[in-house]
């Protein structure tokens, strides 16, 4: 069953189509990889998904319910929630009181959202961070936390924009494994990625962008050795 | 970084700690019995007022991060409706400080509604215009308000309970006990918003509205809310004031300055905790008296660090008691280059460092 | 009311629009280099008025010629100024930045009135009251004047912006302060000299002013206000923006005072600000292009 329609969606800023008439659909359970070169339009469509701002033509279905026009925090409580490329940790607030902001979303007891929060927290293994501000955590850190904080909002569909981007090798592992961890619980993921390793190890399948078109879809291994694909990426080196 | 945070009491507050709050309370509750001075009497309540205008900017402005520079338009709508509905209808001003919290929550929603989609520093003009637009209509509309001449009041009328008359009002005592509770009441009011949803989602909102506002939280709903609850505080501030001072215009309840000063206590303790403004209302209205009444020249003359007759002895004396606005301002000033965290924070960040801060 | 007087009220309007004008785009150019909202804005134009009746009271100089020293030793206090305050919260929170400005404004109004007292000062000149009569339209002397020196100020600005390296470079840094400083612009020298090219024009409107208004302490509150609503009109760092927006609400003004009463004006004023703010907050001209 189709969790996600994205069809014919473009979105014009001015003069500049930064999608363009971009259709897919997304299953539910799967893991969508999301690729292509800077600028491609990847969080762009992010944004319109999630109602950041709405798409200029085009439908955005979710669970058979049209979201074009809703605001991110109904599209929140729909079970659609997203990271951002660049992390956001409510800076002041402890890693714990970040994740319960996500859990307050489902619940009005602080009581139950500090033990839903604790658990993400510990399923990121940043118990060890709990009661530190998040302004000060590093880089890998606020990553984790950016995760179990969306977590928290109990998703059926999330959206991961970079989460491993700017992560060393190690962290990196430990974000793949969280991401297959997740889809072990059934939740959907949409991932945007640059690690073409990694989006080869954890996508059922895989979506090009380039200059905000659907360049290519189809299983990684399709992909990967699609011709065009690969002058998009070495053409815009 | 440890997380001293300032915005995080401790859960659960100690024993002793409790234990200390309620000797304070009672301490201040048994106050009037042994001290009778009206003069004492008097600063006890202009630092609770002062607590009480503090603490409810903070709830917006502290926890929700909306810089409201325009706070004065709620006391005024307090302190005028007060006084209007008593001097032209005779209505008791604790029946009328209901009828002022309802006009500055409508006020408020109708501010909120043009002022919240705009981000920092427009929302900060706005706030600023629509105070002034309110203290241009006090102004104007004469016959409701008397304009600049502005309302007196000469009899506050009784306060009884069936046939058991509570006060007269004839002495501060009755302000004293009011002003007590209406600040142990916003205190409370403020530590029941950090502890609940509220409260998180107030932060959140501070702390980056996008985020917040993709992790399901309606920013409409909650930043309305948030000033709802301030605009409903700092009206009964203002319509105690009214039945205090007895005597309102508009340059005294709606200007500029004011709303500055509501700002100020806020940000020397430390926005965004429970106790910051109190903190604020403990530096700011003893410097107040302290230059109004002329004690601070008087000091420096009686220390010797200034002669009474030379031109500095009698320009400080003659001045310095007009001064302290000017003391605000630079006050703010010191206060944002140095302290923007607040006297709270600033202790807690030399805390932090003590303790050998870095992870 | 007849149509002479609308005339006459349109005119007067347009002419008190030119140094409106004048303290607009001082406020949009520290606004467009430093993205700082400046809230002392006002009170330096209070200083400017000071400043002028004061070299005409004991100095005797024609407010309008001292105009050649007012601007440079307000251009001089802005500088320091911002060498001194306003360079330490360029990167702090724009909240606190206003309140900054705020306590600088207020600390400035409250020492002229602790050394010159609250009492309104008058600057009468031989022409004060004069005025031209155009077809039945009584000018204003001293108005047109000041217009006239507006309108050549904002020329010379113009050209110095457009035209002179100097000026290239403040734009620059207005519009992407990180690309202007790696092309090698000293960023920091470009945040004094806009804040002293702000201050500059603001207290040479005081300066022109200074014959046809009260001056007063807190004289510079209502002008910040009115600086404001000017530059969010115009587009906040656009001086075109502020020129035009200077005019409209100097014809706004004085149009309300004739037609709904003299009292509303300020109220007409600030409504107007909010509506600009709800219905297009980039103003007329757009955002940030000097």
């Amino acid at each position: 069953m189709a969790i996600l329609e994205i069809k014919h969606v473009s979105k014009f800023f001015g003069g500049l189509a930064a999608n363009s008439d971009v259709s897919f659909e997304i299953t539910e359970g799967m893991i969508m990889g999301l690729i292509g070169p800077n600028g491609a339009g990847k969080t762009t469509l992010f944004n319109c998904i999630t109602g950041y701002y709405p798409p200029s033509k085009g439908e955005i279905i979710f669970n058979g319910r049209t979201m074009n026009h809703l605001q991110p925090d109904a599209v929140c409580k729909l079970g659609m929630a997203r990271t951002w490329q660049k992390v956001r940790p409510l800076a002041k607030m402890t890693v714990v009181d970040n994740v319960m902001v996500g859990a307050l979303c489902r619940t009005n007891s602080i009581k139950k959202a500090r033990e839903m929060a604790m658990e993400q927290v510990k399923v990121v293994r940043l118990e060890h961070r709990a009661d530190f501000l998040a302004g000060g955590l590093p880089i890998g850190e606020r990553k984790k936390l950016e995760v179990a904080r969306v977590m928290a909002t109990q998703p059926r569909l999330l959206l991961l924009d970079e989460v491993m981007g700017g992560l060393n090798p190690a962290e990196s592992e430990e974000i793949i494994q969280l991401i297959l961890d997740i889809k072990k619980l059934g939740i959907t993921q949409m991932v945007i990625e640059h690690d073409m390793k990694a989006i080869m190890r954890i996508s059922d399948r895989v979506v090009v962008l380039c200059s905000g078109e659907k360049l290519a879809e189809g299983s990684p291994q399709e992909v990967v050795s699609n011709p065009e694909v690969i002058t998009a990426y070495l053409g815009s080196e | 970084m440890k997380a001293f945070n300032p915005l995080h009491s401790q859960r659960g507050a100690s024993a002793v700690q409790v234990s200390i709050g309620i000797a304070v309370i009672a301490a201040l509750f048994a106050f009037p019995q042994f001290v009778e001075s009206p003069y004492v009497l008097h600063m006890m309540i202009l630092f609770f007022l002062s607590t009480l205008m503090g603490q409810s900017w903070n709830i917006i402005g502290g926890y929700a991060g909306q810089y409201s520079v325009g706070h004065a338009a709620y006391f005024g709508t307090g302190a005028y409706t007060t006084l209007i509905l008593l001097t032209t209808r005779e209505i008791a001003p604790w029946y009328g400080m209901w009828v002022g919290i309802a006009a500055s929550i409508v006020l408020a929603l109708i501010i909120g509604s043009i002022c919240f989609r705009l981000r920092g520093p427009y929302f900060v003009l706005a706030s600023i215009a629509v105070a002034e637009i309110v203290r241009g209509t006090a102004l104007n509309l004469t016959d409701l308000t008397k304009g600049a001449e502005g309302i007196l009041v000469t009899d506050i009328p009784v306060f009884n309970i069936g046939e058991t008359i509570i006060t007269d009002f004839s002495s501060k005592v009755p302000y004293y006990y009011i002003a007590l509770v209406l600040a142990l009441i916003i205190i409370g009011v403020t530590w029941l918003v950090q502890h609940s949803k509220l409260g998180y989602y107030f932060q959140a909102i501070r702390e980056d509205q996008d985020a917040a506002h993709s992790l399901g939280i309606n920013l409409t709903i909650w930043k309305n809310s948030a000033l709802v609850i301030s605009a409903a505080f700092t009206s009964l501030a203002g319509s105690f004031y009214a039945i205090f001072v007895k005597f309102i215009d508009p340059s005294t309840v709606l200007p500029l300055d004011l709303s500055v000063q509501i700002v100020l206590i806020s940000i020397i303790g430390g926005i965004g905790t429970i106790f910051g403004p109190v903190i604020g209302a403990l530096v700011l209205v003893p410097l107040s008296e302290a230059l109004r009444s002329n004690v601070i020249a008087q000091g420096l003359i009686n220390s010797g660090l200034v002669s009474e007759d030379s031109g500095v002895g009698i320009f400080l004396k003659e001045n310095l008691a007009h001064a302290h606005v000017l003391i605000y301002g630079i006050l703010v000033v010191v206060v944002i280059l140095f302290m923007p965290e607040g006297v709270l924070g600033y202790f807690r960040k030399m805390a932090a460092k003590k303790k050998g801060g870095n992870a | 009311m007849t149509f002479s007087v609308l005339l006459q009220s349109i005119i007067s309007g347009v002419l008190i629009g030119g140094v409106y004008a004048l303290i607009g785009i001082g406020l949009t150019i520290i606004f467009g280099v430093m993205r700082v909202i400046n809230f002392a804005h006002g009170d330096i134009m209070m200083v400017g008025m000071y400043l002028t009746y004061f070299l005409f009271t004991l100095a005797g100089i024609d407010p309008f010629i001292s105009v050649l020293i007012t601007m440079p030793l307000m251009f001089l206090f802005g500088a320091i100024l911002q060498r001194i305050f306003i360079n330490r919260i360029l990167g702090s929170l724009p909240q606190n930045q206003i309140l900054l400005t705020i306590g600088l404004g207020l600390i400035m109004s409250n020492t002229t009135m602790l050394a010159f007292t609250s009492d309104y000062k008058i600057l009468t000149t031989t022409y004060s009251s004069s005025s031209f009569n155009l077809g039945g339209i009584s000018i204003s002397e001293p108005l047109l004047i000041s217009f006239l020196i507006t309108a050549a100020i904002t020329a010379a600005l113009y050209w110095f912006l457009i035209k002179t390296d100097t000026g290239q470079a403040i734009r620059a840094t207005a519009q992407d302060r990180e690309a202007a400083q790696l092309m090698g612009i000293n960023v920091k020298w470009m945040s004094i000299l806009s804040f002293g090219i702000g201050s500059a024009m603001a207290g040479t409107a005081g300066a022109l002013i200074a014959p046809t208004y009260y001056i007063f302490p807190q004289v510079g509150s209502a002008f910040t206000l009115k600086a404001f609503v000017i530059t969010v009109l115009g587009g906040m760092g656009s001086i075109v923006g502020a020129t035009l927006g200077g005019i409209i609400i100097g014809l706004v003004e004085s149009v309300a005072a004739v037609t709904i009463s003299s009292d509303w004006k300020d109220v007409v004023v600030f409504s107007i600000f909010l509506l600009v703010l709800l219905i297009k907050p980039s103003g007329l001209m757009g955002k940030s292009r000097m």
